[in-house]
């Protein structure tokens, strides 16, 4: 299966700004709620978090047909983390401090903005957002800046955090009708965790929501962190916002701040008109592992127990599996899908239990999952023919470690990974049964997962190879060794033809099937 | 990541969120440190022993978190030991280096202590003594009971104690990899001890066999026995994989926080 020349289809990254085949009009809040199939208009591709597509075209029996349309070489070393963004038949990619917009049907790159160098962390971006004439990216250093389509220009540019005492920002933000919600990091120190919505037309500031109290309102004792790091999902109907919110800091010194640490950790539902909240669930009441609770909050609505119901799923970093009623946060649903070994059992609210033998300790404490979670931000599926939530999961083992002698400040501690393996698990959603799994050979996937009416699903394995399984079993279809995925693959028809798009190490590719 | 058995260590950090970096200090990028520069000298002479960024490495402590380092003043304490080494503890005497170019090491040793001293909110240090909260008596029981079948105290394990200290030893004890053997910024060591042994079949009968480069669902690289890369589809070949640490992965769900620390304790007495 390794007959494609890809070298032959490198698109260089240096090919002047060509004009648009049309004038785009872009797109408001309102066309993310019906997305056209020749779009992925925002980071999940719709408000649901499902990453489930309808295209039918690419089937399981065809599947083993794809061949190569294209491969965009950012020509950096960045792995692509980002979900790739199409509107008008351009396609932003992202990487921290870079954007590129790339024609969606050659790969040829149009235009490239590169923000100016900074110190701040750049692990990793997860996407742009858009909106009519308008592409946003956060950035490294803790600014929103806005640039024209068309061009890749700066518009405006405005500060969303101060990145000088530790802030940092990865975030795709999120439009939601006129609010663009947009989401920061930062747990080396000890920093309020904030949520933020920008007018999208000139990036003036709406609203903040605070997860762990807003400054010089909060006493010792108090956490500080629970950043939302990750892009959340909404519901039209409730006119609510879902997000998954960070762990608190000091990390790992959990004496430091006693009590459960509301709001992090959590997952909050939020107007999007006022940032006020509705409801929290709390996915580790005081976190002492790092398990930020920032995974896709998936939004179903689908039976359970018999009952038609609005859901929400979250596979957390903290290895359980919840389902939750989004209209009041009632618990539903609490299960492992990965190794766990701290809690001692599951509260009245659905949270498990810490066991305060696995928090960190002067001689190391054996945990499962390590820091990295039983998950990360690597995207799930919910594919609605099957009930299944598909979501790549890790055994992890870490040892973890605190004296007093630490402090109460950032990290307070340390902790390091002992051993991983990489699985995808399939869960049947009324129960968090582990339906089928696929063995990705390795330490962890690090590839989301998208699924399509059809039947096929898309994600990549930890030895660099891209992957069509079929969704109801999770036997493999399809294969090709595009070098290690970071990012959640898409899907879109242009033309007539339905493409797929994954990363692979620092280049982009799109498959479609043969004309 | 290419040294792997079918069980790759996730090194924190690789994959990890964007809300949470992992990872003591990020691994300097960029070009080699100019010649004859402290860093340059430290590289060359004790980055081996004591890690590219003087935070510890395979047989050397964190000099970041050193008394004696905390107790000198401009190489008052460390010249001499620079310069006698420390026998006891296997570390050899540098009495050839100019005085010029170890002070230029202690210079640079204070830098990496400073550098790690100002940045409150990382990662802290785990010495050996933390760790040694054990019993011994307790943990040789332990391995007698389960660790016996594949390592002997006074064989494959003997002077254990004297090659990986603290953290570093209860690290490899509960999965040795590369990345344990000795810090990441050295590039960590080959993992001969442990190598998983691959034997594949062909459709003929005849079986190749070697030591596995890596393995997935549609593939298997290894060594042969000359030293030759191979690989074979794995839909073509028979494959068996002897992965030896795979015991090691298997105890993980078994142990207690209690019998590590014994196990521990029982490996420090393995000088």
């Amino acid at each position: 299966m390794r007959s494609w020349h890809l070298a032959a289809a490198i698109a260089v990254a240096a090919v002047p700004a060509l004009a648009l085949a049309q004038a785009g009009q872009g797109i408001d809040g309102s066309a993310i709620l019906k997305p056209a199939k020749d779009s992925w208009p925002t980071y999940h591709g719709d408000y649901s978090g499902r990453r489930n597509s309808p295209l039918t075209q690419i089937t399981p029996d065809n599947v083993k047909n794809l061949g190569l349309a294209w491969v965009f070489a950012t020509g950096r070393n960045d792995q692509i983390k980002a979900s790739p963004i199409l509107v008008d038949g351009v396609m932003y990619l992202s990487t921290p401090d870079h954007v590129w917009a790339v024609d969606a049907r050659t790969g040829r790159q149009l235009w490239h903005y590169a923000n100016p160098e900074n110190k701040a962390f750049h692990i990793g971006h997860r996407g742009v957002a858009v909106y009519k004439d308008l592409v946003y990216l956060t950035t490294p250093d803790c600014y929103l800046v806005a640039l024209n389509a068309a061009d890749g220009t700066v518009k405006w540019r405005t500060k969303i955090a101060d990145a000088s005492k530790g802030y940092w920002s990865t975030n795709a933000p999120l439009l939601v009708k006129g609010h663009l919600l947009v989401g920061v990091s930062g747990d080396f120190d000890n920093l309020p965790g904030i949520l933020q919505s920008f007018d999208p037309e000139h990036g003036d500031l709406q609203w903040v929501f605070h997860t762990t109290g807003e400054p010089g309102k909060t006493k010792p004792g108090d956490a500080m962190g629970g950043q939302m790091w990750m892009t959340g999902t909404y519901d039209p109907d409730l006119n609510l916002v879902y997000v998954g919110t960070g762990n608190p800091t000091p990390v790992l010194n959990g004496g430091a701040r006693p009590g459960p640490n509301l709001w992090t950790v959590s997952i909050v539902a939020l107007n999007p008109d006022t940032g006020k909240l509705a409801w929290g669930f709390q996915a580790t009441p005081h976190d002492t592992h790092d398990w930020d609770a920032s995974e896709v909050p998936v939004l179903v609505d689908a039976p359970f127990n018999g009952t038609p119901r609005k859901l929400l799923m979250q596979a957390s970093r903290n290895g359980y599996f919840f389902v939750l009623d989004r209209i009041t946060g009632k618990n539903l649903l609490t299960k492992p899908f990965a190794a766990v070994n701290w809690a001692t059992g599951v509260d009245a609210n659905g949270s498990p239990i810490p066991n305060p033998d696995k928090d960190p300790a002067r001689d190391g404490r054996l945990v499962a999952p390590n820091e990295g979670g039983g998950t990360n931000y690597r995207s799930p599926s919910f594919d609605p023919a099957t009930g299944l939530f598909i979501v790549s999961a890790v055994d992890g083992y870490g040892i973890y470690f605190f004296k007093p002698e630490y402090g109460d400040y950032g990290w307070a501690g340390a902790d390091y990974g002992v051993y991983s393996k990489g699985m995808l698990r399939a869960l049947d959603y009324q129960t968090g049964q582990v339906t089928w799994e696929h063995d990705l050979y390795g330490g962890g996937g690090g590839a989301g997962v998208l699924t399509t009416a059809s039947g096929v699903l898309f994600t990549g394995d930890s030895n660099g190879n891209a992957l069509a399984l079929r969704t109801r079993d999770g036997s493999t279809l399809w294969h090709s060794a595009t070098g290690r995925m970071g990012s959640p693959p898409i899907t879109y028809e242009l033309d007539g033809r339905q493409y797929v798009v994954m990363g692979g190490n620092s280049s982009l590719y799109a498959f479609v099937l043969p004309q | 990541m290419k040294f792997v058995s079918t069980a790759i260590i996730l090194w924190a950090g690789a994959l990890v969120s964007a809300g949470t970096p992992a990872g003591a200090t990020a691994q300097r990028g960029g070009p080699p440190p100019a010649a004859g520069t402290g860093e340059a000298l430290f590289a060359a002479n004790c980055a081996f022993c004591h890690g590219r960024d003087a935070t510890g490495g395979a047989s050397g402590p964190d000099l970041t978190d050193s008394p004696l380092v905390n107790a000198d003043v401009n190489g008052d304490k460390m010249l001499p030991v620079i310069r006698s080494g420390r026998p006891e503890k296997g570390m050899p005497p540098f009495a050839a280096l100019p005085e010029s170019d170890i002070r230029k090491i202690v210079e640079y040793v204070h830098a990496r202590k400073t550098d790690v001293d100002t940045s409150p909110g990382r990662r802290r240090k785990v010495s050996a003594e933390d760790i040694s909260t054990g019993s011994v008596a307790s943990g040789r029981a332990y391995f007698d009971g389960n660790c016996a079948t594949c390592h002997k105290p006074s064989g494959d394990l003997a002077g254990v104690a004297s090659k990986y200290r603290g953290l570093a030893l209860m690290q490899r004890m509960l999965y040795p990899t590369a990345g344990n053997a000795a810090s990441p910024a050295e590039g960590g060591e080959r993992r001969k001890p442990e190598a998983v042994s691959v034997t594949v079949t062909l459709a003929s009968g005849q079986t190749v066999t070697g030591t596995l480069t890596y393995r997935d669902e549609f593939n298997v690289a290894f060594t042969d026995a000359s030293g030759r890369p191979r690989s074979f589809s794995t839909s073509a070949v028979k494959v068996a994989v002897r992965d030896p640490l795979q015991a090691h992965a298997d105890l993980l769900a078994k142990y207690t926080d209690a019998d590590i620390h014994n196990l521990v304790a029982f490996l420090q007495t393995l000088k």
